[in-house]
């Protein structure tokens, strides 16, 4: 203990030279904005853009409009801490992140050292999109917001829905990537058996974005003869993986979790249709007028990450205004605390944060693709159709035990 | 007189890398502390690819286990072990010296393209194989520690871990240096211009690569550590291609033929990226095409054009030159100048939000704001610009490249053959 209060008076008088004045609420998003995985991590920037431009135009916060700064972590984590010290360097209050898991690993370990470090200058993280459990097991802290599902919450949702609409059958196949997503989506799988009145038949962990040809895994499955295959897989790794299943002439339906990916229906084509996907929101689901809203705003209907992520910001702007610094210095402790009490209703459900480990308690939304749909993805006659919306508390699952969040004061 | 010169430059960079830094801001700390690191791993793949002429492509194995091996004992530190902080980065040098020498037992054996090609395996098979290594690499999402206090320095903030840094990387880049000047270092040298000889020689060339790639493996691992101590962690994407490719790119921009060209070139990318990578999407094009640039008219690198320079600056024909250079310089810029507008009006015009204007305009194209001003995509002034930058810019380069040559050409008459010796590899004046 010591040694953080000797920490502390450093960094004090390090923090010294900041003058005291009313300063914008600044917004930094750390995500990959150039190479390969640009695509998602632009969905999130425009997504948190305009969640931003809404409260600007109610009026911003603090008499000041509230400043976004994108920085670009260059797909990796390294990119991203050394973006986690500019931002600090530029002073911002709270930092959005969606793409990577491990990318937010780094920036909640970032932020509980920063915030260790710096009392009275916290940065608040809220995670809009990485999924491991982790981050709400043993990394869990209360400075990190997570405004997604995670495994057990997809899974959940999507084997009951299937159940209802007489497509899981009775045996279920489990194919996953083998890293922490897959293996949480696997145990998910299995520890949803009894309750979906379901046997897994078998159960594959495979390499991450490696694989070119699924043929063998595709005759494995065979082999097994499930009625359903269950998968976490994405990119790459999904649409490889549905083509060759097609390719083989094998009558099983998928429950995934990524199939709303951007290119992945128009990828797979005649193959997508009739298979399920479990994720935070679909169009098809609840009011249009929010997809209407994001269309005139952004030129397309909310897709993929967009909604949670606009969503996540409709709940802080809600946290927001329970709070008042009176133009003085903003105290990053007092809106995570107001953030813990929202409620936020989206067009699917209520969205609240489960005080003890700051999961987001949050409806899941099951969706099928089909034909001559109402939202069509990627400029094909296919989109999705919501088949069930699970509400939050029937989706949610116990704290995990490794979680031990220390509080503020 | 020469290396009067030099030692007075080198303890003036020094003073400032001292005395500057308290007075910058955050962000400046931080850029200075990953040029630092980016410098000494640099150098340390340069004794192995520029000296020994061993080019490895994966070198980002022995950058990151010097990062793991640091960070388990920064975790062992804060379990309670008594270790002082700032010797940490040791353990970079160990796990790399360690790893270094059984990866380069088995990747001398080969020489070339099977070299390189050898280094990368090795360096796939780590990146491969640690996101499923729990234990030891923490899976996918790594590890992470905190930097513990120790004899009253907290190491909290940026600075005092730039300063340390700044400690480690200057003893090793010492440490490198003094090994060039060794007889080692000579047959370092000779190994690269002629194995065979060596071996005729009575030395044995497989052992002495194998002691060439651990040194060079080993301050690898303490730039790893070093980067380990900035981050408090690691984890798998250390030992992605990404980085053993940064570090030739940087090694071959600053000019890999001498011993100082490879900071050069850290030194360039490190601020590049962090001047520029805010600023436009396109930052990663813009380095690409600089590396193509100095790749096709500075095969030596940034670092062998400023010692060509050097080594001819008590001619007294500077006065000659420093009117073409300008010239050529102010014709750079107006190329450079056309080539980003081009590039940024590409990104806006295919860009998202355009795409939306678009849409909104109901098919026609409307203007766009770019560097402050409102343009027209079918306007005259709109692609005048890009031209008028293009053709002032080229025809400028084009006049004073024939002038340039005129100026060398009679300085090399007058001084004689010397003006055109290649850079001796290896070796700093």
């Amino acid at each position: 203990m010591k040694k953080f209060a000797a920490l502390a008076a450093v960094s004090t008088i390090a923090l010294g030279a900041h003058a005291v004045q009313a300063e914008p609420l600044k917004i930094g998003i750390i995500e990959s904005l150039s190479g390969a995985q640009t695509s998602s991590g632009r969905l999130y920037a425009t997504a948190v853009q305009y969640g931003v431009d809404k409260i600007n135009a109610a009026g911003g916060f603090n008499g000041e409009d509230v400043q976004v700064i994108e920085y670009d972590n260059a797909g990796g984590s390294t990119g991203a801490a050394d973006k986690f010290k500019q931002a600090v360097a530029d002073g911002v209050n709270i930092v959005i992140q969606g793409a990577s898991s491990a990318i937010a690993g780094q920036i909640t370990e970032d932020v509980r050292k920063h915030n260790l470090r710096n009392p009275g200058k916290e940065i608040l993280f809220i995670n809009v999109g990485a999924e491991a459990m982790e981050l709400t097991g043993d990394k869990c802290q209360f400075y990190h917001f997570r405004f997604t599902t995670t495994a057990p919450m997809r899974v959940n949702a999507m084997t009951s829905a299937m159940k209802e609409a007489g497509d899981l059958g009775t045996r279920v196949y489990s194919i996953n990537q083998n890293y922490s997503w897959g293996q949480d989506v696997q145990a998910a799988i299995n520890a949803a058996a009894e309750k979906g009145g379901y046997e897994v038949v078998d159960e594959v962990l495979h390499d991450v974005n490696k694989i070119q040809d699924f043929a063998p895994f595709v005759a494995r499955i065979k082999a097994a003869n499930p009625d359903s295959v269950i998968t976490g897989n994405w990119s790459n790794d999904l649409l490889l993986l549905m083509k060759a299943t097609g390719d083989a002439g094998l009558d099983v339906t998928f429950g995934t979790a990524y199939l709303d990916q951007p290119g992945n229906i128009a990828n797979a084509g005649e193959t997508a249709l009739g298979h399920y996907i479990a994720n935070n929101y679909d169009n098809t689901a609840g009011d249009a007028s929010f997809a209407e809203e994001y269309k005139a705003a952004s030129g397309h209907y909310p897709l993929f990450v967009e909604p949670q992520t606009i969503f996540a910001v409709g709940a802080l702007s809600q946290a927001l205004e329970g709070v008042d610094f009176a133009g003085g210095d903003i105290d990053v402790s007092k809106i995570a605390l107001a953030l813990e009490d929202v409620t936020y209703e989206t067009p699917v459900g209520p969205i609240a944060v489960r005080k003890e480990d700051h999961q987001t308690i949050r409806p899941v939304v099951v969706s099928r693709v089909v034909e001559n749909a109402r939202y069509p993805a990627d400029d094909t006659s296919m989109g999705f159709e919501a088949v069930k919306v699970v509400p939050g508390e029937q989706a949610i699952y116990p704290v995990q035990d490794s979680c031990d969040m220390k509080r503020p004061g | 007189m020469t290396n009067m010169r030099n030692i007075l430059l080198i303890a003036a960079v020094l003073v400032a890398l001292v005395a500057v830094p308290p007075f910058l801001g955050l962000g400046w700390q931080n850029a200075l502390v990953n040029i630092l690191i980016a410098s000494l791993f640099a150098l340390a793949f340069n004794l192995l690819s520029g000296q020994a002429g061993l080019l490895s492509f994966g070198h980002a194995a022995y950058f990151g286990m010097g990062a793991f091996a640091t960070l388990h004992l920064m975790l062992a530190i804060e379990d309670g072990l008594s270790f002082p902080t700032p010797l940490l980065p040791l353990a970079g040098a160990a796990m790399g010296l360690l790893i270094g020498v059984v990866a380069g037992f088995f990747a001398t054996m080969r020489s070339g393209v099977y070299f390189a090609l050898v280094t990368l395996a090795i360096a796939e098979l780590f990146h491969s194989l640690t996101p499923h290594l729990q234990g030891f690499f923490g899976g996918e999402s790594g590890i992470s520690s905190m930097r513990m206090p120790w004899q009253g320095f907290v190491f909290g903030t940026v600075l005092e871990v730039y300063y340390l840094t700044l400690f480690w990387v200057v003893l090793s880049v010492m440490a490198l240096w003094a090994y060039t000047r060794t007889p080692f270092g000579r047959l370092t040298l000779a190994l690269r211009d002629n194995e065979q000889r060596v071996r005729f020689l009575g030395y044995n060339a497989h052992t002495s690569k194998v002691i060439i790639f651990a040194v060079s493996a080993m301050f690898s691992g303490v730039a790893g550590g070093l980067q380990a101590i900035s981050n408090e962690t690691a984890n798998y994407a250390l030992f992605s291609s990404h980085i053993s490719a940064q570090v030739v790119l940087q090694t071959f921009v600053g000019g890999a033929t001498i011993f100082f060209g490879p900071v050069v070139g850290a030194v360039s990318f490190t601020l590049f990226a962090y001047l520029v990578s805010d600023l436009t999407r396109s930052w990663l094009f813009y380095q690409g095409l600089i590396f193509v640039l100095v790749m096709l008219f500075a095969p030596t690198g940034i670092g062998g054009v400023v010692q060509h320079h050097l080594r001819n600056v008590r001619r007294d024909d500077w006065l000659l030159l420093a009117g073409p250079y300008a010239l050529a310089a102010t014709g750079g810029v107006l190329i450079a100048g056309a080539v980003i507008y081009l590039t940024e009006t590409v990104a806006v015009l295919f860009g998202e939000e355009y795409a939306v204007q678009i849409r909104n305009a109901e098919g026609s194209l409307p203007a766009y704001e770019m560097f402050g001003a409102w343009w027209e995509p079918f306007g005259i002034a709109t692609w005048l610009v890009p031209v008028v930058l293009l053709a002032a810019g080229g025809a400028i380069l084009v006049k004073s490249r024939g002038n340039i040559l005129k100026c060398w050409e009679k300085m090399g008459r007058e001084v004689g053959e010397g003006a055109h010796e290649p850079a001796a590899p290896g070796v700093a004046k």
